[in-house]
């Protein structure tokens, strides 16, 4: 029970639910506490546990039907339940999660009677009644009213002897030998399936079959058919085993590898397709960025009395002063002013970068965005009044032609917004500083960088090609308190980062 | 789940005291989940299975539970009733911006030691008799320890005041959403140790049973990962048609079944609509108590038209929904 559970968890975290090595322990309790025996209470009680916020419920949901899936229970159907080895109530009633053990048993354990055991448990938990009702009536006492000759290969013995336990430890090892836990792909899966197969003794078993069933002998034909058909029956429990693992590990950790492939990919090389990912790896960016910054903040200026309010606190001590207060500041969410190049060279970064912005609203709820290639605009309206993924097309192509010219723009921005710019703004810039020859202007970037708190200049240009051509990066550098390439995701964040923590 | 607000609420457990034993036996009350489900249902809170699994596990695995879920389905009420279930003292401390340890955990109290100090300045000379110069009166003084700051003189708030009670208690820490980040890590040590210190006397342990823990959340912001790991997780979202019309049947019995199903069918469609606050299961209480004031057997435009402002709370809200009345009692009369 206990490795069901942890692999259950493994598959949690797998699935974006952050289970902490205590959560796990009072899962174990709580299963303990509430039994195994109604899936519904089970499902409840584990998901209070584990799972600590609604979207992380939702995730839960979908984990737990995955991984305590009843299909197997089907497979099981059509064999009679055979005798349990446990006597214990406790693994009595663990027919609930049977797939779990299943799926547990390859990756996992040297230790044989546990994989093995749940294994068994898989096989004879039709619902746990009939495998209540299946105790202690050996299959064979069912299965062969006339004589039957015995098997002379290894796997055709074990297929007879109907010993699961035996035969899941068999299957789990095969699985082990052909390392299944490192499958990656879908496509897979018939392989691996063949491979323990293979493993298993399958060539040899199918030699026997074919002999058995050229052979006149009515007792070789009957065990070459009962051969034959538990066979394909082991053969399903296999593919469903490769299954089950594949989408444990594989599936999300495709996915994370991908997503992590394509945070740190330069943003100009990914390719439409990957939006949806893009648009998850930003969203689990953001998330992580709000979660750490999203602290309303009181900053306590130790040292310097608020006398004002001291008298007031101390009123009822006949103002005798007995308790001290202290100065103190809020912290206020910063004011962000992007002002974002959407020429051709630079659109995609612009795309990924108010995305990642406005992903943010939960600390950083006063985004402005501008937009140019020459003559620059306010789109902020635009991401109020459509989603995300609307407003940036419209900004694009609203605003998204010609060559660009910084000059211009920054003359525009002087005259839109520099006055709203205070000491709590922070001006971020993107933009490949490529002036088309045009006068750059820098004495306007040098009142915005008076003005602001900070101006930070994120040039997508990997830094060796700054300067390089009609790059004039080299003269906006002296005006910015930061210039950061940003080419990356990572990057991206790591510049955002600093951003919320700086201006706290 | 069922209706939250305190109004709803007091009026109503004062008026309906409870016929069942008034000494609850804890133990039995909590002896599984299909009994703590009974119990719950016995105190009039009807709510899902789920409900019932997270209160038998808090009480069994002694963790804080953390409700989630809109306004007015029924969270504070949960607490509330765990209380009564169990027949403990409710102790409730409401959060706000600014909440510190002195409204929550303990104060001392300044005027009982000042006038302690104004009463008792004879002996202090008495106690300092015969002492030489400041050195040695300090040192004198220094023999009668910390007895301005002991527990006599300890104001407890509801945080102490939870751990103090011997036979155990319900502690309702109710909207910690709207308290600030500090007074979030001043919870953790007393949410997953049941123990509070104080730096002038030591660390005080839960002298009894420790408290049963909830704590309620509207989402206004993100509550830390800290206090999410040491607490249980629980979410009531809007109850469906037949949990709501349970509920309203258990909350407002004299209400006919057809009315019942009608309002019911009403605000549930309502919750459909893009509104900006939906009734939540307090208002849906509230307008059948409101109904069965007005002797209405049945709903139609004009009564829902004069009763909308129990059930919406914004004018935009009533604006829009009375657009499509119509429509919307047809719906529910015919549902």
């Amino acid at each position: 029970m206990e490795r069901t559970l942890a692999n259950f968890v493994r598959a949690l975290r797998m699935a974006d639910v952050r289970v902490s090595t205590a959560e796990t322990l009072d899962a174990f309790r709580a299963a303990e506490m509430v039994g195994w025996a109604d899936r519904q209470r089970f499902k409840d009680a584990l998901g209070a546990v584990l799972s600590k916020s609604a979207d992380e419920h939702a995730a839960f949901d979908a984990c737990f039907d995955q991984f305590f899936h009843f299909d197997d229970f089907e497979s099981g159907a059509n064999r009679p339940a055979t005798d349990k080895t446990d006597d214990e109530p406790l693994d009595a009633a663990n027919g609930a999660p049977p797939a779990a053990s299943d799926a547990a048993a390859p990756g996992e354990g040297e230790s044989e009677s546990q994989g093995g055991g749940g294994s068994n448990n898989r096989e004879d938990s039709d619902g746990s009644e009939s495998a209540e009702s299946g105790v202690n009536q050996p299959t064979p006492t069912q299965h062969a009213p006339q004589p039957i000759s015995a098997p002379a290969s290894p796997l055709g013995r074990m297929l007879m002897a109907d010993d699961r336990t035996a035969l899941s430890m068999a299957i789990s090892r095969a699985a082990r030998a052909n390392q299944l836990e490192n499958i990656k792909v879908f496509t897979q899966q018939g392989l691996y399936t063949r491979r323990i197969l293979d493993d298993l003794g399958r060539a040899e078993l199918i030699d026997e079959i074919g002999t058995l069933e050229s052979a006149g002998a009515a007792p070789d034909r009957r065990l070459a058919g009962e051969l034959r058909g538990r066979y394909d029956r082991l053969r399903a429990q296999i593919r469903d085993h490769v299954e089950s693992q594949f989408l444990l590990h594989a599936d999300a950790q495709g996915e994370r590898l991908r997503e992590d492939m394509l945070r740190s990919a330069r943003l100009a090389n990914v390719s439409r397709r990957n939006d949806p990912l893009m648009r998850r790896a930003i969203e689990r960016m953001a998330r992580q960025l709000v979660a750490a910054h999203s602290r309303k903040r009181r900053v306590t200026k130790r040292g310097r009395l608020d006398v004002p309010r001291m008298i007031r606190r101390n009123m009822r001590h006949d103002a005798n002063m007995i308790e001290l207060a202290w100065q103190s500041k809020r912290i206020d969410k910063p004011k962000v002013f992007a002002i974002c190049d959407v020429s051709g060279s630079v659109a995609l970064y612009a795309r990924f970068m108010l995305m990642f912005l406005y992903s943010l609203g939960d600390v950083l709820p006063q985004v402005r965005a501008f937009a140019f290639c020459s003559d620059l605009a306010e789109v902020t309206d635009l991401f109020k009044q459509h989603d995300l993924d609307e407003a940036i097309r419209r900004t694009l192509a609203e605003h998204g032609q010609g060559s660009s010219d910084y000059g211009h723009a920054l003359a525009d921005f002087e005259r839109l917004a520099l006055a709203d710019i205070d000491r709590r703004t922070t001006v971020l810039i993107l933009g490949d500083a490529r002036n088309n020859e045009a006068n750059p202007r820098t004495d306007l970037l040098r009142k915005i960088y008076d003005r602001s708190r900070r101006v930070i200049w994120l040039n997508p240009e990997p830094k060796v090609s700054w300067d390089t051509g009609d790059s004039v990066m080299g003269r906006y550098r002296a005006h910015c308190h930061q210039t950061n390439e940003c080419g990356s995701l990572v990057q991206l964040e790591r510049v955002v980062s600093d951003l919320l923590r700086s201006v706290r | 789940m069922m209706a939250g607000v305190s109004n709803v609420t007091t009026s109503f457990s004062i008026g309906a005291a409870v016929t069942e034993p008034l000494v609850p036996n804890a133990a039995e009350t909590m002896a599984n989940v299909d009994a703590v489900r009974a119990a719950l249902e016995r105190h009039r809170y009807v709510g899902s299975s789920r409900i019932a699994t997270v209160v038998y596990l808090a009480y069994q695995l002694r963790k804080p539970v953390l409700v989630e879920g809109p306004p007015g389905v029924g969270k504070t009420e949960l607490a509330k009733t765990a209380a009564r279930m169990l027949g403990l003292p409710l102790i409730r401390l409401q959060c706000y911006e600014g909440l510190d340890e002195a409204k929550a955990l303990y104060e001392w109290k300044y005027g009982k030691q000042l006038l302690y100090i104004q009463v008792l300045k004879e002996q202090l000379d008495d106690a300092l008799g015969g002492a030489k110069g400041l050195r040695q009166s300090v040192e004198r003084l220094h023999e009668y320890g910390d007895i301005f700051f002991s527990e006599q003189f300890l104001e407890p708030r509801p945080l102490l005041k939870a751990l103090r009670e011997a036979e155990g208690s319900v502690l309702l820490i109710d909207e910690i959403d709207k308290s600030d980040e500090e007074f979030e890590s001043l919870l953790l040590e007393m949410l997953s140790d049941y123990q509070v210190t104080i730096p002038e006397i030591g660390t005080i342990a839960a002298s009894g049973q420790p408290p049963i823990v909830f704590l309620t959340s509207n989402n206004s912001r993100e509550v830390s990962d800290a206090l999410k790991r040491r607490c249980l997780h629980l979410y009531i979202p809007y109850p469906d048609a037949a949990l709501e019309q349970q509920i309203i049947q258990a909350k407002v019995p004299e209400i006919t079944l057809e009315l019942r199903r009608q309002l019911v069918a009403f605000v549930q469609a309502l919750r459909e609509m893009d509104l900006r606050k939906a009734p939540a299961i307090s208002e849906t209480i509230d307008w059948a108590r409101t109904l069965l004031l007005l002797h209405i057997d049945a709903l139609d435009d004009d009564w829902i038209r004069e009763t909308l402002n129990v059930l919406l709370k914004f004018q935009d809200d009533v604006d829009s929904v009375e657009a499509q009345l119509p429509y919307l009692t047809r719906r529910a009369a015919g549902g």
